[in-house]
């Protein structure tokens, strides 16, 4: 069933071209509209650093090296994965113009929003580089081990990409997952090694950087942007578990459920 | 068994299929409202919209699909399409298809523009091919100067006016055309009979949907009449439409 899917969705020649156009029409209605524009999805983890910098290493004290890259590349992450989560609940709502009078494979509505997400990440990803390698007094520059961020965003994607096949499925049935997930979002944050010293966070929360799927990808991002360090292996594969395991539970949910969105929505 | 269809140039294969609408009175659509109502579960309604219904449609061909308010047509339509699941049975559709009613699957928050590149791309054509046809979809749909007007701004009749224009250029494999010679103005649907009958209609598979015996004789080969969610015949288009008027009686 789901090998069917995939296969049905990968034959055909203008899929790769119609989700290109997809996700940069989904990021031109995203960021164009606004009076801010492209320049508010640059700010925004600016400010977002800001506020925890001032609260996390100025009031608390934590005293984490290198402090304002360590929050960024982990808000950066956290964020792509929050707004590609939350911000499709509705997705099949909101792009139902495009299955309602056609066959057209729901799948690539996803990819394609996701796609647009990247986009997004990209110019963030792009700030980080230029700030941890030219502002960052305890940079320690760029390395080879840089190379290892492409492996884990790709687990991130994934990631997300089932996290929001399932969540935009059970909207279908049950309208209030979007106000769960908000909550659910809150406490991800919180139990994310976002804010905290690495150590701290494993003392208080033994095995969390197991059990939470995210911890893994931000821990590993910071080892091969930051640290010079090559990611954690055992993590890295659990990380992956996770997000074919997601994903693979979102397909099946997209076969059962989504099917029916045309009717029930 | 893909193969064989293909040599038999069969475009839609229905076998068995049914559809039954569960319409639920006491709607508990959010979390809360199904938790509290555990063990009392919502007063649902079926509605059975289709019964147990085989037919084939061949490549190039136009069916007629006739019945009477509530028969079920609109249902079919969608599942042939693919755009509803059987609950039983299955369809097998050879290619694109595209549904068109007082709406084709266009968003208002796009532009003119952004739609006919979204839905030309959905109904499996490159962008080449595309900004081949652009020009053409604008200028017979009339809308030179709305190109890049989102199409919330637009009248209902110049929505209409692209939606067809694009479907006439661009069209899928398999069109479903509910009810569409009620498009714009007189002069709009001269234009757009005239092309449906100069060319566009060979070599396209076409399911009709029309109350207008006019015209399914004119373009159906095949048709259908359909009763209370079942396919009462199906075959010769004159034959149908005497069962259908009888049906009126």
């Amino acid at each position: 069933m789901i090998s069917k899917t995939l296969s049905s969705w990968y034959s055909g020649s203008n899929k790769l071209e119609r989700l290109w156009l997809l996700a940069k029409i989904e990021f031109k209605l995203r960021y164009y509209e606004n009076k801010l524009g492209l320049f508010w999805a640059l700010l925004k983890p600016i400010l977002d650093i800001c506020i925890y910098y001032v609260v996390f290493n100025i009031i608390m004290q934590q005293g984490i090296p290198a402090f304002a890259s360590y929050l960024f590349i982990g808000l950066i992450l956290f964020n792509f994965f929050i707004e590609s989560t939350s911000g499709t609940i509705a997705i099949l709502n909101a792009k139902k113009y495009l299955y309602e009078y056609s066959n057209m494979n729901k799948l690539e509505i996803y990819i394609s929003t996701l796609m647009s997400n990247v986009i997004g990440f990209t110019f963030n990803f792009i700030m980080f580089m230029v700030f941890y390698n030219f502002l960052e007094p305890q940079s320690i520059g760029l390395s080879i081990q840089n190379f290892w961020i492409v492996p884990i965003f790709a687990n991130l994607f994934i990631m997300a990409l089932g996290v929001s096949l399932i969540l935009s499925n059970i909207y279908i049935i049950a309208k209030d997952i979007t106000q769960i997930w908000q909550v659910f979002s809150t406490v991800l944050m919180f139990i994310s090694p976002l804010f905290y010293k690495l150590s701290s966070f494993k003392a208080a929360l033994p095995s969390f950087d197991y059990a939470n799927p995210l911890a893994g990808i931000i821990i590993n991002a910071r080892r091969v942007m930051m640290q010079g360090l090559q990611p954690d292996y055992e993590l890295m594969i659990f990380d992956y578990g996770y997000a074919f395991l997601f994903l693979f539970v979102g397909l099946i949910l997209l076969n059962k459920l989504g099917s029916k969105a045309a009717e029930k929505l | 068994m893909e193969n064989t269809i293909v040599k038999n140039g069969i475009a839609i294969k229905a076998r068995n299929i049914s559809k039954t609408f569960q319409i639920s009175e006491d709607s508990h659509n959010t979390v809360k409202h199904r938790l509290f109502n555990l063990f009392n579960p919502p007063r649902t309604k079926y509605v059975p919209a289709l019964k147990n219904l085989s037919m084939e449609i061949m490549q190039g061909e136009c069916i007629g699909l006739l019945g009477r308010n509530g028969c079920g047509k609109s249902t079919l339509v969608k599942l042939l399409a693919g755009v509803y699941p059987s609950d039983t049975g299955y369809v097998n559709i050879q290619g694109s298809t595209m549904l068109m009613n007082l709406g084709v699957g266009m968003s208002h928050e796009l532009t003119a523009r952004e739609n006919v590149y979204v839905s030309g791309s959905v109904l499996g054509l490159k962008i080449k091919e595309i900004d081949a046809i652009f020009d053409e979809i604008i200028s017979f749909a009339e809308l030179e100067g709305f190109v890049d007007t989102k199409i919330k701004f637009f009248s209902s009749g110049m929505v209409a006016r692209l939606g067809f224009s694009i479907a006439v250029k661009a069209g899928a494999d398999i069109m479903f055309l509910d009810e569409i010679f009620a498009v714009g103005d007189a002069k709009f649907q001269e234009k757009a009979i005239k092309v449906f009958e100069s060319s566009w209609i060979q070599g396209k598979t076409v399911v009709l949907v029309s109350h207008s015996m006019e015209v399914i004789r004119k373009y159906c080969n095949r048709a259908a009449f359909m009763r209370k969610g079942e396919l009462v015949y199906f075959g010769d288009t004159e034959q149908a439409i005497d069962l259908y008027m009888k049906d009126n009686e």
